[in-house]
């Protein structure tokens, strides 16, 4: 028979040194990379740490691991690591620090009615989204809030769009409010009506 | 049949819209009886009260809602020659893609994980030592591992009841297993012992890299289920356990566009299988 | 018809309209272009992010693409960047990249990832059909 079977590895392998870690955070060498980036989720201060090294790192890949590994942290440093990138030109920067950020709702709750508040509308624009990630209620109210004074278009395109999922009846009131002040812009016109259409819904069935 | 309250049409778009968002999957209004079916079940079971009591369950994925929710749509039991038409891929296009640029001779390793009882790794086994033209020509390893000790046990015993053989021909039965009784047969010795079981929790680096690099991994209907993070901790675990330019093989209704960028997609006659890059601009030197 | 999983494939019937690929996260902007373009005779089919358009182009090819730039897992700068190095034809589908973002360098980007047209969001009923008309020609 042409199958085989071999025994298993034992061989164990130590833990890296913290040092050694962040100092392979920004080694010329991409294994070496993606290796500490990995091993940096376990080192307590290794956030701010990958929050630097991502800004110069090319590598895909070991960026994906960078935001895994601050990810996994899930803490206020991890949060504090992430936020700053959200303003950066690279695209693909800020759709990482998107998704960290919204795998790890619990730590970054805390921070977004800041970052909704943000003076940069596109910081609001992806912020709207870390909302989908909160239970129903809070990301109603907190979407309703920014809806209530926003003047750019795209944020409220971007807070309707996770009302659609997430949204009560209590948001009823802000969609139309944002339906009548964008009256001329067709998309927003639209977005609220089918948002205020799923929520009615819901209601509907509560009966 | 019971009477159940249907969903309201953007109700049902809302479902749709968020497991499409979570999952890649295309519920659509052809099938709206069938989800509103499953959802009045999923409602029952949970002690939902009303549809946005379930939804809201099933966004926070409280007690894991998804996987029991997208299981009721699915026949949640393993059996030989499971979505064989991953086999037939393995076998017109996968290994001869390896054979070709692999950079060594060793054994062509297969990994499947996670395992259950033991029908993945064995019929991929079955499957090669039959329609594999080139079987006798290569070494190969296959490793099938699970997190659940008390399957790992089954697998390594390989005694199966019907309707896990139900996809088999008699020949095939007559051939690889011997019955114990008329309900129950067992695979054959030769078999068992040239496939290694193995614990393995796929969130664990510890655990996953003593397996060592595979040219092949079967993970099917596992990884769209994990939250966020364990996602992304096992595809960068698979991605280590993978050779490079060697494949993953997800269940026919995950799509790794939910899971991880870390492979490139491929397109082949009998299925859509992921892959480690090897060359190119993003890929592993 | 598309079934609730996905098709081994991806094989899916084939139209003998024009297909726009719109690859958007934002569900109601997914719903708006495709009630627009379906109207306007075109075909529509739909990727949440770079990967799922990439993994949908290999089973549907599309006549052109409208890629929004800040989507998950995979964003739309970098889905444009891995088409282009493709084989033909493609990497030569047209694309017209959509964002929230109106800054010179926000448009250098687009250009440099492979864009043929950058428009900021959101765009109207006249305004996409006639981009999509642009590129694709007008219906049959």
């Amino acid at each position: 028979m042409p199958l085989i079977r071999k025994p298993a590895d034992r061989t164990q392998t130590r833990d890296p040194d913290a040092v050694d870690v962040l100092k392979a955070l920004v080694s010329d060498d991409r294994e070496q990379r993606w290796a500490a980036a990995r091993a940096a989720a376990q080192i307590d201060g290794a956030a701010e740490a990958l929050g630097t090294a991502l800004r110069s790192e090319s590598d895909p890949r070991v960026r994906e691991a960078m935001f895994t590994s601050l990810t996994c942290m899930n803490s206020s440093q991890s949060v504090d690591a992430l936020t700053p990138l959200l303003r950066l030109d690279d695209a693909s920067l800020r759709a990482g620090a998107l998704d960290a950020l919204r795998a790890m709702a619990e730590a970054v709750r805390e921070r977004l009615p800041a970052l909704l508040n943000d003076s940069d509308s596109d910081v609001r624009v992806l912020s709207s989204e870390i909302a989908r990630s909160l239970p129903g209620e809070e990301a109603t109210r907190l979407l309703c809030d920014l809806l209530a004074h926003e003047s750019e278009p795209n944020v409220c395109a971007a807070a309707v769009e996770v009302l659609a999922e997430v949204g009560n009846p209590t948001a009823l009131a802000a969609l139309a409010d944002c339906a009548a002040r964008f009256r001329d812009t067709p998309f927003l016109v639209f977005a609220t009506r089918i948002a205020a259409d799923r929520i009615r819904a819901q209601c509907a069935s509560h009966v | 049949m019971s009477e159940f309250p249907a969903l309201a049409q953007e109700e049902f778009r809302r479902l749709c819209e968020f497991l499409y968002r979570r999952t890649g999957m295309i519920f659509t209004e052809a099938k709206r009886y069938y989800v509103e079916r499953r959802v009045v079940e999923r409602m029952l079971a949970t002690g939902s009260d009303s549809f946005p009591d379930y939804f809201a369950r099933l966004r926070a994925d409280a007690q894991g809602e998804i996987e029991l929710f997208v299981n009721t749509f699915t026949v949640n039991e393993t059996y030989f020659y499971r979505e064989d038409h991953q086999l037939k891929c393995l076998t017109s296009d996968l290994l001869g893609s390896r054979i070709r640029t692999r950079r060594s001779d060793a054994a062509l390793r297969i990994w499947s994980v996670p395992c259950s009882t033991g029908e993945e790794p064995y019929s991929i086994a079955l499957w090669l030592l039959e329609n594999w033209a080139l079987v006798d020509d290569y070494e190969i390893e296959i490793v099938g591992s699970d997190i659940d000790t008390r399957v790992l046990g089954l697998a390594r015993e390989g005694i199966f009841g019907k309707r896990s053989l139900m996809r088999l021909s008699p020949y095939l039965i007559e051939k690889y297993f011997v019955s114990i009784d008329a309900e129950r047969w067992q695979i054959i010795a030769d078999l068992r012992e040239s496939i290694r079981f193995s614990q393995v929790n796929i969130v664990e680096p510890r655990q996953t890299r003593p397996h060592g690099r595979f040219d092949i991994i079967f993970c099917r209907n596992v990884l769209i289920y994990f939250d966020d993070a364990s996602r992304r901790i096992a595809a960068e675990n698979l991605y280590e356990n993978l050779l490079p330019g060697g494949f993953i093989c997800l269940g026919h209704s995950e799509s790794m566009s939910r899971i991880s960028p870390l492979f490139d997609v491929s397109r082949f006659e009998d299925a859509i299988v992921y892959q480690r890059p090897d060359g190119g601009a993003h890929a592993d030197r | 018809m598309q079934s609730f999983t996905n098709d081994p494939t991806g094989a899916r019937m084939r139209t003998d309209k024009k297909t726009v690929l719109v690859v958007d996260d934002a569900s109601l902007v997914r719903l708006y272009y495709r009630s627009i373009l379906e109207d306007a005779g075109f075909h529509v089919e739909e990727a949440l992010n770079g990967l799922e358009a990439l993994e949908k182009l290999l089973a549907c090819p599309a006549d052109m693409l409208i890629v929004d730039v800040n989507m998950p897992q995979m964003d739309g700068l970098t889905f444009l960047d891995r088409l282009r190095q493709k084989e033909l034809p493609l990497s030569s589908i047209p694309a017209l990249v959509t964002s929230t973002e109106a800054q010179p360098q926000d448009f250098a980007a687009a250009r440099a990832a492979g864009a043929n047209f950058y428009v900021v969001k959101p765009i109207d009923r006249d305004r996409l059909v006639e981009f999509v008309t642009m590129f694709c020609g007008v219906p049959r």
